[in-house]
């Protein structure tokens, strides 16, 4: 009886660890990225001095660098084609467009004396200074702030418009201040000086960051972010494509000059497009542009800022 | 002392109160070393207890050793149908990316046929997900993980293409971030899956255990022949016919279930290696390739980022190669993608966009889609021939282990009229 018992025993546990019953399965867990560390302090002072670029004088378009471009027969310029307004891929037609791309078309022409010889490289923000410095591109017409110490990596030209950071909230979301994001959630692109800005104006905000602007508007628009902060010109891009955020009316929480940057040796690339900048003011092409892109976003007639030399 | 048969020894001594028969004249009994003399029947019947327990061991040990096996080799032939089918999901989420891109790619409205597409791939691939959690309970977190991950990149998708249709540029930002959260979450949960059950495949598969069986075999014998020689040194047939046709018994048994189990073995590793690789190197091919192809749309749509999207074009692509998968389709369509690249890299990027999004029989597009086709056909055939093979055969492994365990039962039957033989003959 009790080998019976036993033998019945043994049979039952055999069947139970023959039933297959696995490990459940799981995920190993993803490698955090490293988190982007804020743009380090300028060890230089970004004063007037910081904005003066080369004059366009002596022989303009015959400098070393214009004839390489020349004999290239291509100007390869680095844009954004995200940031509608300013570079921009038009979803209809598949062309870029903005007003970063009328400034890269209006150097192209001024160096061949025709249109189409621009080609585009859609880079990211932070591509900007590398592709310069390793000549993967000719000239960077990326929404670029100059600052002194930028000036030490690369040249640029005289600003050719004065943004400012401001920010964007959901149209009746009671946020009509920066001290109204008080214990909300806005995003930044991380690695940003505006995030520092922005930390610095509204302490109590939660700040949530992302790789870049546009990533940061799908954030607000899904709602994992009450507000974005970027530039004024980037901004009014993504509110014309939400008609629920508008950009608050507040004072610029900094100043962002924006200039076309070129490799730093390539001063008379430089000068050709100080040129070309004053030719656009003289013939009111550089109004045009902004009228078609910004005038009815930013709701302010545009200035282009004088020129600046002196370097 | 010992005893040969043909010099009996005396005739038995009462032991105790037990009675000398006269039959029991013929047998003899040994006296103890220590002088006393044995309780013959009950040396008997702990004989014929050790032979009954020995057979029925065997016949229980082997069963079950046969049981398992049989067991392993069903669910060899599941977990290669859960590997199979999450291969698919994989593939099927990639070839939705790609559809997706693609149409993206193809200035203003995405053409229909791509529209129909992506939802039937999408469809295919969330049916399938349901079916796996299905088959194996211990995929079901991880499968419902990922559907939630499905539904969350089917909605970036769709964002995508709402603000496409608006024109809005921010389109692109959706597209990107639908494209990331599938590889960055979707992906490595499938993955996850497809490990998993390729390793209990593979364990399951080794589970057939002919050493085993012959060691059980060896042992029972041992007992029995142990057995015999007990009772022989107390009796004077040098075989008992009992426990010998108890051996006999056991020895066929061993035999005709080790050379199965060794039949299966060998026939597991051949599947193994054969048409289980093969499916699972279809489907990572057919993974890859659309991998691919969704990572040279983004590189257009990116412009000019074709350098950066290239370069993860080249870890796809040399998972094909490896592979070693329809290599000749494969080749037709690296040079297709080559021409789209040298397009773009000369700037032209409007005629690189053409081609790649061109559905002429030689364009990229077309070439790929023959890829898909074919690599998923050998993949869901390679799949159906190895799990046919795990599971076939199975009708001859339960008969066997019926017969081991009526023949086990046989032999302690023998053992007992055997040992009762002997034991009339004492009496």
């Amino acid at each position: 009886m009790r080998l019976k018992t036993g033998l019945a025993t043994f049979a039952a546990l055999v069947l139970l660890a023959g039933c297959g019953g696995y490990d459940e399965t799981t995920t190993p867990k993803p490698e955090e990225p490293a988190a982007p560390s804020a743009a380090p302090p300028p060890d230089c002072t970004n004063d007037a001095s910081a904005l003066r670029s080369y004059a366009p004088t002596g022989d303009v378009g015959s400098g070393k660098s214009v004839q390489e471009i020349k004999k290239s027969g291509k100007l390869v310029a680095g844009v954004a084609g995200d940031t509608y307004l300013l570079g921009s891929r038009n979803p209809d037609d598949n062309q870029l467009e903005g007003f970063d791309i009328d400034l890269a078309e209006a150097i192209g022409q001024k160096i061949f004396g025709e249109p189409g010889h621009v080609e585009y490289r859609v880079i990211t923000a932070a591509d900007r200074i590398p592709f310069l410095q390793d000549g993967t591109v000719d000239i960077v017409a990326r929404n670029m702030t100059v600052n002194c110490s930028r000036w030490e990596q690369v040249a640029f030209s005289t600003v050719y418009y004065d943004a400012g950071q401001k920010i964007l909230v959901g149209s009746g979301s009671g946020i009509e201040t920066p001290a109204d994001l008080a214990g909300k959630k806005i995003c930044a692109s991380a690695g940003t000086t505006t995030v520092d800005n922005i930390r610095t104006l509204v302490p109590d905000a939660e700040i949530v960051t992302a790789p870049d602007n546009s990533r940061c508007m799908v954030k607000f628009q899904n709602g994992e972010a009450d507000a974005f902060t970027s530039d004024d010109t980037v901004l009014a891009g993504f509110a014309a494509q939400d008609p629920y955020a508008e950009v608050l009316k507040t004072e610029r929480l900094s100043q962002e000059p924006y200039g076309i940057g070129v490799r730093k040796d390539r001063v008379d690339l430089v000068r050709l497009i100080n040129q070309v900048l004053e030719y656009m003011r003289a013939d009111g092409r550089w109004k045009a542009s902004y009228d078609e892109w910004f005038k009815d976003q930013l709701k302010v007639p545009g200035v282009q800022p004088p020129p600046v030399y002196g370097r | 002392m010992t005893q040969t048969a043909s010099q009996p020894a005396p005739a038995p001594q009462s032991a105790g109160a037990t009675a000398v028969t006269g039959r029991a004249a013929n047998a003899s009994v040994v006296p103890s070393s220590s002088g006393f003399t044995e309780n013959v029947p009950r040396l008997l019947n702990r004989i014929q207890t050790i032979g009954i327990v020995a057979c029925v061991l065997f016949g229980a040990l082997a069963a079950t050793v046969q049981l398992l096996g049989w067991q392993a080799n069903g669910r060899a032939a599941e977990n290669t149908e859960q590997v199979v089918r999450a291969q698919e999901i994989q593939s099927l989420l990639l070839r939705a990316d790609a559809v997706a891109t693609n149409a993206f790619l193809v200035g203003g409205l995405e053409p229909p046929a791509a529209r129909a597409e992506y939802d039937e791939t999408i469809e295919k691939a969330l049916r399938l997900v349901a079916d796996a959690a299905e088959a194996q309970p211990a995929d079901r977190q991880v499968l419902a993980d990922l559907n939630a991950t499905i539904s969350d990149y089917t909605t970036s998708v769709a964002q995508a293409r709402d603000n496409n249709r608006q024109q809005f540029p921010i389109g692109i930002a959706y597209l990107n971030d639908a494209g990331t959260l599938l590889r960055a979450e979707a992906l490595p949960m499938i993955q996850a899956v497809v490990d998993a059950n390729s390793e209990r495949a593979v364990d399951e598969m080794d589970a057939q255990h002919p050493w085993w069986l012959i060691v059980l075999t060896l042992l029972t014998l041992a007992v029995l022949i142990w057995l015999n020689q007990q009772v022989s040194r107390r009796f004077r047939r040098r075989v008992n016919a009992g426990l010998a046709i108890a051996a006999l018994i056991v020895a066929i048994l061993g035999v005709a279930t080790a050379i199965h189990a060794g039949v299966r073995n060998d026939r597991n590793d051949a599947l193994r290696d054969g048409a289980y690789r093969d499916a699972v190197d279809a489907a990572t091919a057919r993974t890859a390739a659309n991998d691919a192809k969704a990572l040279e749309s983004q590189g257009l749509i990116n412009r000019g980022s074709g350098a950066t999207y290239e370069a993860k074009w080249d870890e796809q692509a040399a998972a094909v190669d490896d592979s070693g998968v329809l290599g000749d389709l494969w080749q037709q369509y690296v040079a297709a993608h080559q021409q789209v690249r040298d397009l773009d890299d000369a700037g032209d990027w409007e005629k690189a966009v053409e081609l790649a999004t061109s559905t002429a029989d030689e364009a990229p597009t077309a070439v790929l889609n023959r890829f898909d086709t074919a690599a998923a056909e050998r993949a869901a055939n390679a799949g159906a021939e190895a799990s046919d093979g795990f599971g076939s055969g199975d009708g001859i492994s339960l008969a066997l282990i019926v017969v081991t365990i009526l023949g086990a039962l046989a032999a302690a039957g023998a053992v007992t009229r055997g040992i009762d033989v002997r034991r009339k003959e004492y009496f």
